[in-house]
């Protein structure tokens, strides 16, 4: 088994639950995406004896386990954190999605013109802290994401976000439930 | 309406009115170019009535637009049309046909020569044609994803375009077809060496089409996926959505289960590892010993000086002492004064007080009532002495 040098850089990161993204604006994580996906058996095996489950994912690779440790409850508070923000998110723009850029100010004039995002935004104030402004709520909602390791800031000076590779985990996980025929026929269009 | 009379009449019109025609042609997508707009860029308004009288441009409503005609013209020269006309590819082929059956028939070396030379043009134009809407197609292809933002038109535009493709490809089988097996006996008879080259050239040109037609219906069917994915996900997350602010989520899915199953390190809190420094290594290290003095001078840094504390109280000094004086009750001495009947002198020497008063305090204590209640007492001019004192008689009013 031949494990690469970079090897502790990967584990720091992922282990924080953090994704690491070939799309990402960072020299560093592309070049760690590269490596592990050049080594990926072997550092599969690696983290194995370790407890973790090294993921390829569309794009991205994360850490799992084979057993969970944690319980029910918080998983479905933080998925449920989550999919107001990707209502949110794809109500502010359809193709909003990895790869996409974007600036605060663009979802703040966008709700000028949408009423529908606006009341979204206010459902999502109970993740923003206690904040009343709406462009105090949107950054700490981005800021939730970016710490999340779902979106980047790719330019500090125009504000500019990037939304990354593991977004794709987010859609995946959503994706994923599944809604009974006869109930998707009670839901309203 | 004017038609044109010749072809330099047409020409010379267009380039008088060049700065004007380039103009619309450019804003042609917008569709708003106005007339005002119009009258401002030539000199007279006559010049554009006898534009649209020739029919060059068209008047529609407050708007003016170039004439599809002449439109479709410019379009079609400079390489710029959006809409992929197969139709032009259709009607040579059947020109290409005829001309070869005339060909056939006709007895004269001279028409025979006319007719091939058609053939020869057609066939030249089918090929540049095909390849130009191959190119029109790519790029319209690329265009519609990109840039239409609603998904629904978005589909169904890609959909047609996909149409326009398969249209292309059977055109091309069919030229295939024209060539390879049904007029055999034209492409032997007409031996002639350009006629080959052309045809050649041809097959190359439709070759060449239709690898590319493959790669666009790949793109094609891949961008179709990808927003049948993305209006898939658009759906499915409304309908989450709304589950969740019902509150029926947990009961009417498989959220529990499929986050149950989900154990990404991404759910579970950040990690710390609380780990004891080596030994060793805080006691060889120089960048340990370097930070083992920060830390230390911090901590002296932080050293309180205690402050010397004063010694207890005695409690002698938390005792209570209980001192008795008796006061002089003036108001009581002179309510019995009042009553009495006696001169105030007599009375305040004669008056049992609770102690014993000596002479002088009891002369203190006849001013004191003198003065304080004058106004209840009847001061008299009378003066009485006693031992040293000359006093003046006071009686109750």
């Amino acid at each position: 088994m031949q494990i690469p040098r970079q090897t502790v850089e990967i584990f720091e990161t992922l282990s924080k639950g953090q994704f690491i993204c070939s799309n990402s604006s960072f020299d560093l994580t592309r070049r760690l995406y590269e490596v592990i996906d050049e080594y990926f058996d072997d550092l599969h095996e690696y983290f194995q004896g370790i407890n973790f489950i090294l993921e390829r994912g569309d794009e991205y690779f994360c850490f799992s386990r084979a057993e969970s440790k944690v319980d029910l409850e918080r998983k479905i508070e933080t998925a449920f954190k989550w999919i107001d923000i990707l209502d949110f998110l794809k109500t502010f723009d359809n193709s909003f999605g990895s790869g996409f850029r974007f600036t605060p100010s663009d979802i703040l004039v966008k709700l000028n013109i949408d009423a529908e995002l606006k009341t979204k935004l206010d459902g999502l104030k109970k993740h923003g802290g206690g904040k009343e402004k709406y462009d105090e709520i949107i950054e700490k909602v981005l800021d939730l994401l970016a710490k999340d390791n779902f979106i980047e800031i790719e330019n500090e000076i125009s504000n500019t976000y990037k939304v990354i590779a593991s977004f794709n985990y987010l859609e995946k996980l959503v994706m994923a439930i599944n809604i009974p025929e006869e109930v998707k026929n009670e839901i309203p269009e | 309406m004017n038609t044109f009379s010749s072809i330099k009449e047409l020409l010379s019109t267009l380039y008088r009115e060049q700065k004007l025609l380039s103009e619309m042609f450019e804003k042609r997508k917008t569709l708003s170019y106005k007339y005002d707009f119009a009258l401002e860029m030539v000199d007279h308004e006559d010049r554009i009535q006898s534009l649209i009288n020739h029919s060059v441009i068209r008047p529609n409503g407050p708007y003016l637009e170039i004439d599809d005609q002449f439109l479709q013209f410019f379009e079609m020269v400079l390489e710029v049309n959006e809409e992929i006309n197969i139709s032009y590819i259709n009607e040579n082929i059947q020109n290409v046909k005829d001309n070869i059956l005339y060909y056939l028939q006709e007895n004269n070396e001279n028409r025979k020569y006319s007719y091939l030379r058609t053939v020869k043009a057609a066939f030249r134009k089918i090929g540049l044609i095909t390849i130009r809407n191959v190119v029109d197609l790519k790029r319209n292809v690329e265009n519609t994803f990109k840039n239409e933002p609603n998904y629904k038109i978005k589909k169904a535009k890609l959909e047609n375009l996909d149409r326009k493709r398969i249209d292309i490809n059977s055109l091309i089988d069919q030229t295939e077809r024209l060539i390879s097996e049904e007029e055999q006996t034209f492409f032997k008879s007409a031996l002639d060496e350009e006629l080959k080259q052309i045809i050649i050239h041809t097959r190359l040109q439709l070759n060449e089409c239709r690898h590319n037609l493959i790669e666009i219906q790949k793109q094609i069917i891949e961008y179709l996926n990808q927003i049948k994915y993305q209006s898939g996900i658009i759906e499915k997350i409304r309908q989450i959505k709304y589950l969740k602010d019902q509150f029926e989520i947990r009961s009417k899915t498989n959220l529990i289960e499929v986050l149950a199953k989900n154990n990404a390190a991404i759910l579970e809190p950040n990690p710390s590892y609380p780990l004891k420094l080596s030994l060793d290594y805080l006691q060889t290290d120089d960048v340990a010993y370097e930070s083992i003095k920060k830390v230390s001078k911090r901590v002296k840094m932080g050293v309180r000086l205690d402050l010397p504390i004063a010694e207890n109280i005695s409690n002698e000094y938390l005792e209570t002492q209980i001192e008795e004086e008796i006061q002089v009750n003036l108001e009581e001495v002179k309510n019995g004064f009042v009553a009495s009947g006696k001169h105030l002198f007599e009375f305040v020497m004669g008056y049992d007080f609770a102690k014993e008063i000596p002479f002088d305090e009891r002369v203190t204590i006849y001013c004191q009532l003198a003065s304080q209640y004058e106004a209840v007492f009847n001061v008299t001019e009378k003066f009485n002495a006693q031992r040293e004192f000359e006093f003046a008689l006071v009686y109750p009013r």
